[in-house]
This record gives C-alpha cells, sequence and structure tokens, in this order.
C-alpha cells in the first residue's frame, strides 16, 4: 500500500461501532500530514472524538491482514483494490512510545465507504506494537 | 441473569430460527471448560476479555492532543 492510498472520505458509515464506543456509527477520514500518512477518523457526531489512524505499508510493509468472509459480505467487498487497511495509532510522549493496534485494524471499502474496526483472528498480533521499531 | 447446569455434550440453544446460537460444553478439565459455538455469520463471537482490551485500547487511542499529533507528524517527517 502507498502512502497516496490516504484519500480523503467525507462519509464513512461503521457496519458496527468500534468496541468502546458503541454510539459512533459515522466517521470522516482526514488527511492531517503532506505525504497522507497521518490521518484522522473523525466522528461526524462528536466533534472532539477523533482517532489517528495510519496505513501500514510504510511501518509494518508485510502486514497483509486476511479478511473473512463475514467481513467481506459486511462491508460489500467486491474487490481488494477498494479495501483501505488503517491502523488506529496511540500517540505517546515521543515516536518510541507510541503504538499501533495491529489486532484490530479499521477497514473501509471505498467504493461504498463501509468500514468496521476488524478483529482478527491471529492472537499473536498485538494491540499495541511500537509505530517503528 | 439465567443460570443453567450442563454436562459435557450438552447445549443450550439462544434465539431460534436461522438467528439461534447453539453453546455446547465440550470439555471440562480442572477450571477450564471448552464450549464450542455454532452461531449464524452474521454473528460474531469474541473473547470477553479481548473485547475489553480493544474498548481500552480505543478509549486510550482516542483524541490525542493536538500537541501530540503536532509532534508525531514532526517525528515522522523527521524520520524522512
Amino acid at each position: 500500500m502507498h502512502a497516496d492510498d490516504g484519500v480523503d472520505l467525507p462519509v464513512i458509515e461503521l457496519a458496527h461501532p468500534m468496541p468502546g464506543f458503541p454510539d459512533e456509527e459515522r466517521f470522516a477520514l482526514v488527511r492531517l500530514d503532506e505525504d497522507g500518512v497521518l490521518m484522522g477518523f473523525r466522528s461526524l457526531s462528536r466533534e472532539d472524538l477523533q482517532f489517528v489512524v495510519v496505513p501500514p505499508g510504510p511501518f509494518y510493509p508485510d502486514y497483509t491482514p486476511e479478511l473473512d468472509d463475514e467481513t467481506v459480505a459486511e462491508l460489500g467487498i467486491d474487490t481488494a483494490e477498494d479495501v483501505l487497511v488503517l491502523l488506529v495509532v496511540h500517540a505517546g510522549d515521543s515516536l518510541a512510545a507510541t503504538t499501533v493496534n495491529l489486532r484490530a485494524p479499521i477497514v473501509i471499502n471505498r467504493a461504498t465507504r463501509r468500514a468496521a474496526q476488524v478483529i482478527l483472528e491471529d492472537p499473536d498480533l498485538p494491540l499495541d506494537a511500537p509505530l517503528v521499531a | 441473569m439465567l443460570v443453567l447446569s450442563r454436562r459435557v455434550g450438552e447445549s443450550i440453544v439462544i434465539g431460534d430460527g436461522a438467528d439461534k446460537v447453539t453453546v455446547t460444553v465440550l470439555e471440562v478439565r480442572g477450571d477450564v471448560v471448552r464450549v464450542g459455538i455454532d452461531a449464524p455469520r452474521s454473528v460474531r463471537v469474541h473473547r470477553a476479555e479481548l473485547l475489553e482490551q480493544l474498548a481500552d485500547t480505543n478509549a486510550t487511542a482516542a483524541s490525542p492532543s493536538q500537541d501530540a499529533v503536532a509532534s508525531l507528524k514532526d517525528a515522522l517527517r523527521n524520520r524522512g
């Protein structure tokens, strides 16, 4: 995945809510830097709620999560090219203390603008992997 | 909370028709109980503690300060 995949999407509908945020159904994806690496996944109903997300490519080039049939159906995915995978970032006090969630990426179907935070089966994937090793 | 006693091999059924979920006790060994869950694909099944961990991780990640985002942006830019 290339950094220029970080297109802005104005209205994204979650197929099911993110754990911990049961009432947030609609988000927008906005760029936070010029390179399109850092992005904001912003709630449309709660102005103060935003997750910082990044594409895995620049940080974990080998990260290729396998989506189960249920997710593919739920998001209406027809082709892999429509799929945008983003990692939720926990911004720490420094870059070294900043982590990403590899276990539960946000998966967006750019064609239908449906998304979900998908919990992957692989128990070895950490919820708090360092953003940069 | 409904409390039921079941033996190994016995099940409980939640819901009915195409949406029903069947939970079967497969094995009991010490304080570990293995259960099999037969659910329609639209019903997501997760360990409760994983969902709690994920809710915590999401809550911790949510809405970083503008300063934190700015310094992350700088740090990534400087990294090249």
